[in-house]
């Protein structure tokens, strides 16, 4: 993919960049918003990385301003410990995912990897079939090789989440965002004891385990 | 530079009543000319009406019986004179006086004469007078009044509205003067209070006279800001010396850590202890992050996020998100909801005030305790209970539980840093509500109101 980061901090910016290129993407760097806007409004960008502060244009400007022109590139915004309002100013603003400091670097690839896919994928299909697992999200069920899968409420959300990123990881944090509405890590461990239940009912009767376990970074399915 | 000065004076109390009072000088001056000039007017057709009517009785006694009917009529009324008489004089055609007393030069035209110098009988000064001169049958008719009487009028008019004018000017200024120093005075009070803040005295405030005028209001308002700075100035001094307190032990052990490992000359034993600085700087992370996060929140009650919600589905949610876990460690989770919980909230700060106590009851009660969600609406909003069967938290303990980094004895042993309440405290109160120990029951039990 190619990649625009537009980051002031000279350290976060390498460690991104160097990440990056060595997962094979090409990157193209920015340290202040003016040049950021410049470059991505130029285009040809499958995902844009905007730090929320940065000097002269700030990011959330620039969101703006790349917006307004009708562009639609995905946009990552990274913001600062503890801003509830920059995440909600962010998204209104047009970000499509955002990323507290200070992160992992498999959370930025992972949500990077899940951006990059939704340029070629904007309808989501109602229903969704990974390997020989199929989820009907209108009907909401589940089949596993033509075989019912009955599933709780969130065993379901977590399995949809999953599927909607087949052989893309999808970090606990995601599933945390997007499965259950929580921007924090609870002390109870949810996602595990989910994960678990929810193969335990999928693997029943088959010999292979649907969905991997991405050691360090998340959960990812591979289709068969 | 007129316009300017006005423009200035304007903005002062004192200029603004003295601006008022300018112009309410400047409409007595409008009606004193208006009232003259109408009241001036109708004396002097009174006077002409007068005259006229005289000279036109005189006419009708020359009609039948010619000039001497005049002459004798003049004298008839010149017999019975008083002050308020008018003067004739009565002339034939060579120019010769026939009657009449009136001293005065005959005009030269017929018709009005507004000032007919005259010589008043017995006064040495000459008077003047308003006369109609007419042409009679062999004459010539002059029928005088004496003005002097108009004048006094107009006299004591003009004199009244100027001592209106004065006494106006004279009140106007006062009245400028009072007002001003009355709100200056006032206004003292709030500037002597600011000036106290300025000068380092954070606990001072706008005495309020209980009078519920404006100023008053002013002050409660000026207060009520005060001490939401005061507040949050507090917040910041708390944070900054829990901040100090409690991290510097985590810290400490974290560098000695990392000279531990840069000590260590097996690689296995370094990475292992590199591991364990990692980890204690994450911890050190999230410590951080909760913190910062505490204080936003309390920083945002006003500018929170919010959207329409419905808190019975996200109880029902959590509940569900959460089972798993408490079955696997042998307590069970029960919810007791009405259906139809609206509230204007945020979402995830909702979730995880939730997320929090959950957390905390996993943690800190033994296996086989019973957990109960309950909502209900109340007036002006929602109230949620978490309430476990557990031991409870001694009742000592409990006022300091919703502090940062408080945590009771019991909980010493379990892991948590003491900062789960402190942020559920702080998102119940961005949500228009608050957050409490439940005291008059068996086990540990925390409710939350939000704004409904």
């Amino acid at each position: 993919m190619r990649i625009l980061i537009v980051e002031d901090d000279q350290d976060t910016l390498r460690f991104i960049a160097k990440g990056l290129e060595e997962a094979g993407h090409a990157v193209m760097l920015a340290s202040d918003g003016t040049e950021g806007l410049y470059h991505a409004a130029g285009g040809g960008f499958d995902v844009v990385v905007v730090d929320r502060m940065l000097p002269g244009l700030d990011g959330l400007s620039l969101l703006k301003a790349l917006r307004a022109t009708g562009d639609a590139t995905p946009v990552l915004m990274l913001t600062a410990l503890g801003s509830i309002a920059d995440r909600v100013n962010g998204l209104e603003a047009g970000a499509d995912d955002y990323l507290v400091k200070p992160f992992a670097f498999s959370e930025l690839s992972a949500r990077i990897n899940a951006l990059g896919r939704r340029t070629h994928a904007r309808i989501e299909a109602r229903r969704l079939s990974v390997g020989d697992i199929v989820l009907d999200l209108d009907s909401r069920t589940v089949e596993r090789g033509g075989r019912r899968v009955a599933l709780q409420p969130r065993e379901f959300s977590l399995l949809a989440e999953l599927m909607r990123n087949p052989r893309r990881v999808v970090t606990r944090t995601m599933l945390l965002e997007r499965v259950w509405d929580f921007d924090f890590d609870p002390k109870t461990n949810i996602v595990e004891t989910h994960m678990s239940r929810l193969r335990s009912k999928l693997n029943a009767g088959f010999a292979d385990n649907a969905i991997e376990t991405v050691r360090g970074s998340g959960y990812m399915m591979r289709a068969g | 530079m007129g316009a300017m000065m006005l423009g200035k004076a304007w903005k002062t109390t004192t200029g603004l009543v003295a601006i008022v009072g300018l112009v309410f000088a400047l409409a007595i001056v409008g009606i004193g000319a208006i009232s003259y000039e109408v009241t001036h007017e109708a004396l002097e057709q009174q006077l002409d009406h007068r005259i006229s009517a005289e000279t036109a009785g005189l006419l009708a006694e020359a009609h039948r019986h010619g000039l001497p009917a005049i002459a004798s009529a003049i004298e008839r009324r010149e017999a019975s004179r008083s002050t308020a008489s008018l003067d004739y004089l009565l002339m034939d055609e060579a120019g010769n006086r026939v009657a009449g007393k009136l001293q005065a030069q005959v005009p030269s035209k017929v018709g009005f004469e507004e000032f007919l110098h005259y010589r008043k009988p017995g006064e040495p000064d000459p008077g003047i007078a308003q006369a109609l001169t007419t042409k009679v049958a062999g004459g010539m008719l002059v029928v005088a009044a004496d003005r002097s009487g108009l004048d006094e009028i107009d006299r004591t008019l003009a004199a009244l509205f100027a001592a209106a004018l004065a006494a106006l000017l004279v009140v106007g200024a006062v009245a400028a003067g009072i007002i001003g120093w009355l709100t200056q005075h006032r206004l003292e009070r709030i500037d002597a209070t600011a000036r106290a803040i300025i000068g380092g005295d954070f606990a001072r405030r706008v005495p309020r006279d209980g009078s519920g005028s404006e100023f008053d209001r002013l002050a409660g308002t000026l207060n009520a800001m005060l001490d939401r700075i005061e507040g949050l100035m507090e917040n910041l001094r708390q944070v900054s010396s829990d901040v100090a307190h409690d991290l510097r032990t985590p810290l400490t052990r974290l560098c000695s850590s990392l000279d531990q490992a840069s000590q260590e000359s097996d690689d296995q034993a370094r990475s292992e202890r590199l591991e364990s600085a990692r980890a204690q700087a994450a911890e050190l992370l999230e410590i951080f992050s909760a913190l910062l996060r505490i204080a936003e929140i309390e920083g945002m009650s006003e500018r929170l996020p919010r959207e329409r919600l419905d808190l019975s589905t996200l109880l029902e949610r959590m509940a569900e998100s959460y089972r798993p876990d408490f079955e696997d460690s042998g307590r069970s989770l029960h919810v007791v909801l009405v259906q139809e919980m609206q509230v204007e909230g945020d979402r995830r700060l909702l979730n995880q005030a939730l997320a929090n106590l959950l957390d905390n009851a996993l943690r800190h009660t033994p296996a086989g305790t019973g957990v109960t969600i309950s909502g209900e609406r109340v007036k002006g909003g929602v109230k949620v209970t978490v309430a476990d069967d557990g031991p409870g938290v001694p009742a000592q303990h409990r006022a300091r539980l919703f502090d940062r980094f408080a945590r009771a004895e019991a909980a010493r042993s379990t892991p948590g840093h003491g900062l789960g309440l402190a942020m559920v405290r702080a998102i119940a109160l961005a949500h228009g509500g608050h957050a409490r120990i439940l005291d008059d029951r068996h086990g540990f039990a925390v409710e939350i109101r939000v704004r409904g």
